[in-house]
């Protein structure tokens, strides 16, 4: 079981004049859980439809199992989409029988919260248990790979970590996982992250290598406000964190500069970016070209 | 596959509403109204030989008024007020027999009949001397036109706004439910306005369709007719959330319409079992309206039935949806608990 | 002015789902109210914005013409350009011409979106949509500012964008109010409310609710307890009242982790 679940080499795919994924490599292990990050528009869903074989390369190769995507490399995998895919006017027990169907597996055995809820309509369930039964859909036939794409958006903090149980069990158990998100604390569930952005790969590593040495400026003082409209005003780009003004892209002496010219002191530190203010100075430079 | 469609299908109640109700109203519809024969014809007889002529006629014609003292005036004015379908003056020799050609298939039926009777009569057919069936069915499509934007286009834009999420954003802003209510239902009357008056002049055009009638009659009709058509659009808006399920419920309003309404078949072939449907539907008293007034020239007063009816239903209808609808852009009793922060 | 809720209940049918809350959103400041689905934040907002009806307690808010809202779905037309869903809010609201005209051009500049004003609001990026939607609540300049989850899905760059335009109504002097999922946003609140079904869980500024958190998190390969363990990366975070009794070291704990060790104890009914 050395050989990646999942593999994409160089894939490129292009719409017309844009080009959706460029040269995109990577693998998922058995195991391992690989975070997908990037802003809409980055490539991601590309990127995975290809792996799925919805979508034909322009360059390059998807593989699943070392195979090309086909009905039967597909059953070897497991795929949450980001609407979840179940049918709401379906009960639970319905829509896992269904799946288990369509996979040639026995259904799998709902109990606790889900056993609950069997027989309700999905369409009335709310959002955390949604989640949970997409999930026993796509795990039952004991897929080596899971792709998962946005697995906790809309939830809250618990029943995010539950389901974030549910997919390290299965990394446990040797499964390949690749997960999409745009919720930075969840990227820090992965064993790894790769960061797209228009269509490339840009990042690889844990969340230190993703940041590189981008860092953010953290200014503190009482008079957060007036600190925040002097550098606003610089069209400098400035958010707030709590009573902190965060400044990206500048320098602390820059800052420090201009706070004296607006005549506010205060404490101004060098601290790491996070990965979405990363992303941030990203967007900024002037897109390749092609 | 199949099992997983049958199950989503079965809890789709409007789908099953469609697959079970309307094989059903087809074939009652087909099987017991579906009717081109008259079998009577409102008659009068009039004129000096009136009594003695009335037991020559045939059965099909059903003699409602012998009057022995009026004339060729009164006969025309029975017509004209729908009071009789056919109408004989006796006095002249051959006698005179006029016979209301906005009653179409009535007055085939009294046509051939009386062309039976040779010389001895001379018939003359009003209104629509060459019985022309799209002089009859014009009218109609004027009203189904009318029902089709009131009910299915207005409910399709606000059920859009329910989709969307949008809803949310008006009802939040300071502007008074009956602001939003008449915004949103303005622009289709303006559009059924047109669109009406756009095929009447074509109808005119394409196949000389007269207007006998005053425009004010036909225009009060329509805008009546209009009110409840759009309340009935506005209602289907509030019980539905997609706008696959308001088209399916528009559908639902537009369909014994078109065949009930005396459109296509004659409210006097369709057996009373199934009549008193037509006698519920707007469409059925807008047709009387507009084929009254663009063939008969028929006045204000002959018509106070079908008016009458119309504004009963406009009233109930479109305030009763227009109430209903304030409903969802208001929260109820929200004041008591709020205190304005100063 | 105080604006804020008090001994907020509201019921919806024979659901509780607004349980007692008491939140003040002062101006000027931004208020996180964070929790899953049916946790009860959408109708406290709605309840703000006078959609829902309370069943007890008090709202203390602006007159409607001071309030902007943005619901969860963006509130944007979508088939409208960026610059006509402006107008109409804006001219919904009484703007005058040349007030509506500066507002506009201000708010599309600050968001970024000069380049699509033509646009029709369907053809928007996510991100850029719930920045539109936004500006949108902003156009008529409120004294209160109320937003439904205007970053749930919307990729990390658009969030940033968004929390400086946040950032710049706060420091203007508006109250804002926003309902997330994301508890890295909710850090970045001047204060924090985290509901779970209705009632509030815990409720102050983010430093202070970490620091208030009881007990300690471990982090640990073998939980020994599951019902205060979940799952955190490749190991295991504990929950323990005083001490791990293996010695394991304790973490730095965040707001979410905090969250988790709440609803954890709640569920399993430790006293607070």
């Amino acid at each position: 079981m050395n050989a990646p679940l999942l593999a994409v080499n160089g894939l490129v795919k292009r719409f017309g004049a844009t080009t959706a994924a460029d040269d995109v490599t990577f693998v998922v292990e058995p195991g391992e859980v690989v975070g997908l990050l990037g802003a809409n528009g980055a490539g991601k869903t590309t990127v995975i439809r290809m792996l799925l074989g919805l979508l034909r390369p322009d360059a390059g190769d998807a593989r699943i199992l070392g195979e090309a995507p086909s009905l039967r490399s597909r059953r070897a995998l497991g795929y949450v989409p980001q609407d979840l895919g179940l049918y709401t006017e379906l009960t639970v027990a319905e829509n896992v029988h269904f799946t288990a169907q369509a996979y040639g597996c026995e259904p799998a055995a709902l109990s606790g919260a889900l056993g609950e809820v069997a027989d309700r309509l999905v369409g009335r369930l709310p959002l955390g248990l949604q989640r949970r039964v997409a999930f026993v859909c796509a795990l039952q036939h004991s897929p080596r790979a899971l792709v998962l794409d946005e697995p906790t958006s809309g939830v809250d903090p618990l029943a995010r970590a539950r389901l974030w149980n549910t997919v390290r069990e299965q990394a446990d158990s040797g499964v390949g996982v690749l997960v999409t998100t745009h919720y930075i604390q969840e990227a820090r569930q992965c064993d790894r992250l790769l960061l797209m952005s228009d269509g490339r790969v840009v990042g690889r590593g844990r969340e230190q290598d993703i940041v590189g040495d981008t860092t953010a400026v953290v200014v503190h003082t009482p008079q957060w406000e007036s600190a925040f409209r002097a550098l606003d005003q610089r069209d400098v780009p400035v958010t707030v964190a709590g009573r902190d003004v965060r400044v990206i892209g500048v320098s602390a002496d820059a800052v420090t500069t201009m706070l004296d010219e607006a005549g506010i002191t205060a404490d101004v530190v060098d601290v790491p970016a996070t990965i979405g203010e990363r992303m941030t100075v990203l967007a900024r430079q002037p897109a390749r070209s092609r | 596959m199949v099992v997983k469609e049958f199950r989503e299908l079965r809890r789709d109640r409007r789908t099953v509403a469609m697959i079970v109700a309307l094989p059903i109203l087809l074939l009652v519809v087909f099987g017991y109204a579906a009717d081109f024969g008259v079998d009577t014809i409102s008659t009068a007889v009039l004129g000096p030989q009136a009594e003695r002529t009335q037991s020559q006629l045939p059965d099909m014609f059903d003699v409602i008024e012998v009057d022995e003292a009026a004339g060729l005036d009164r006969a025309q004015d029975l017509l004209v007020r729908n009071e009789a379908d056919v109408a004989v003056v006796t006095g002249d020799v051959p006698a005179t027999v006029l016979v209301d050609g906005s009653a179409l298939f009535s007055a085939q039926a009294a046509v051939s009949a009386l062309n039976r009777l040779g010389g001895d009569v001379d018939v003359e057919v009003l209104f629509n001397p060459d019985l022309e069936t799209s002089w009859v069915m014009v009218p109609a499509i004027i009203g189904l036109i009318l029902a089709f934007i009131g009910t299915v286009v207005t409910s399709i834009g606000l059920v859009k706004e329910r989709e969307r999420g949008t809803l949310e954003q008006l009802a939040v802003m300071p502007i008074r439910p009956s602001t939003v209510i008449l915004g949103k239902i303005t622009p289709y009357f303006v559009l059924a306005s047109v669109d009406m008056a756009l095929v009447t002049v074509l109808g005119m055009l394409l196949f000389d369709v007269p207007f006998n009638g005053s425009p004010v009659t036909f225009a009060l009709g329509a805008a009546l007719f209009l009110f409840v058509v759009l309340g009935l659009g506005v209602f289907i808006s509030t019980v539905s959330s997609t706008v696959g399920q308001s088209i399916q419920t528009a559908f639902f309003f537009l369909l014994p319409q078109i065949l009930l309404s005396g459109m296509i078949f004659p409210l006097e072939a369709i057996p009373w079992g199934v009549r008193w449907i037509s006698y519920l539907l707007p469409l059925t008293y807008f047709t009387q309206i507009s084929q009254g007034v663009m063939l008969r020239g028929a006045p204000l007063d002959s018509l106070w039935l079908p008016f009458l009816v119309l504004s009963a239903m406009a009233v109930v209808v479109f305030v009763g949806a227009v109430l209903r609808f304030r409903r969802s852009l208001t929260p109820g009793a929200a004041r008591t608990h709020r205190r304005v922060a100063s | 002015m105080s604006v804020g809720v008090t001994n907020l209940s509201v019921r919806l049918g024979s659901v509780l789902a607004v349980d007692d809350v008491t939140l003040a959103t002062p101006p000027g400041q931004v208020t996180a109210v964070v929790g899953g689905d049916g946790a009860g934040k959408t109708t406290l907002l709605r309840a703000m914005v006078g959609r829902v009806a309370p069943s007890a307690g008090t709202i203390d808010v602006p007159e409607p013409r001071a309030i902007g809202y943005q619901p969860s779905s963006s509130g944007t037309w979508p088939d409208l350009t960026v610059d006509e869903n402006l107008d109409f809010v804006g001219r919904m609201y009484g703007l005058s011409e040349r007030r509506l005209r500066t507002r506009r051009d201000t708010l599309v500049e600050r968001a970024g979106l000069v380049d699509a004003r033509d646009r029709l609001a369907s053809r928007l990026s996510g991100g850029m949509r719930t920045k539109l939607g936004f500006c949108m609540a902003m156009v008529h300049d409120p004294e209160l500012l109320v937003l439904d989850e205007p970053s749930t899905g919307v990729d990390p760059v658009s969030r940033v964008e968004l929390w400086r335009l946040l950032a710049e109504s706060a420091a203007d002097g508006t109250a804002v109010v926003l309902a997330t999922t994301y508890m890295d946003e909710a850090e970045r609140a001047s204060f924090v409310m985290v509901l779970e079904r209705g009632r509030s869980l815990l409720a102050g500024a983010p430093d202070d609710v970490v620091a208030a958190s009881p007990g300690v998190v471990v982090a640990t390969g073998h939980p020994q307890r599951p019902a205060f363990s979940w799952r955190h990366a490749d190991a295991f975070r504990e929950w323990w009242p005083l001490a791990s009794p293996n010695g394991d070291a304790p973490v730095a704990v965040d707001l979410e982790d905090v969250a988790i060790v709440a609803a954890l104890r709640a569920q399993n009914g430790v006293e607070s």
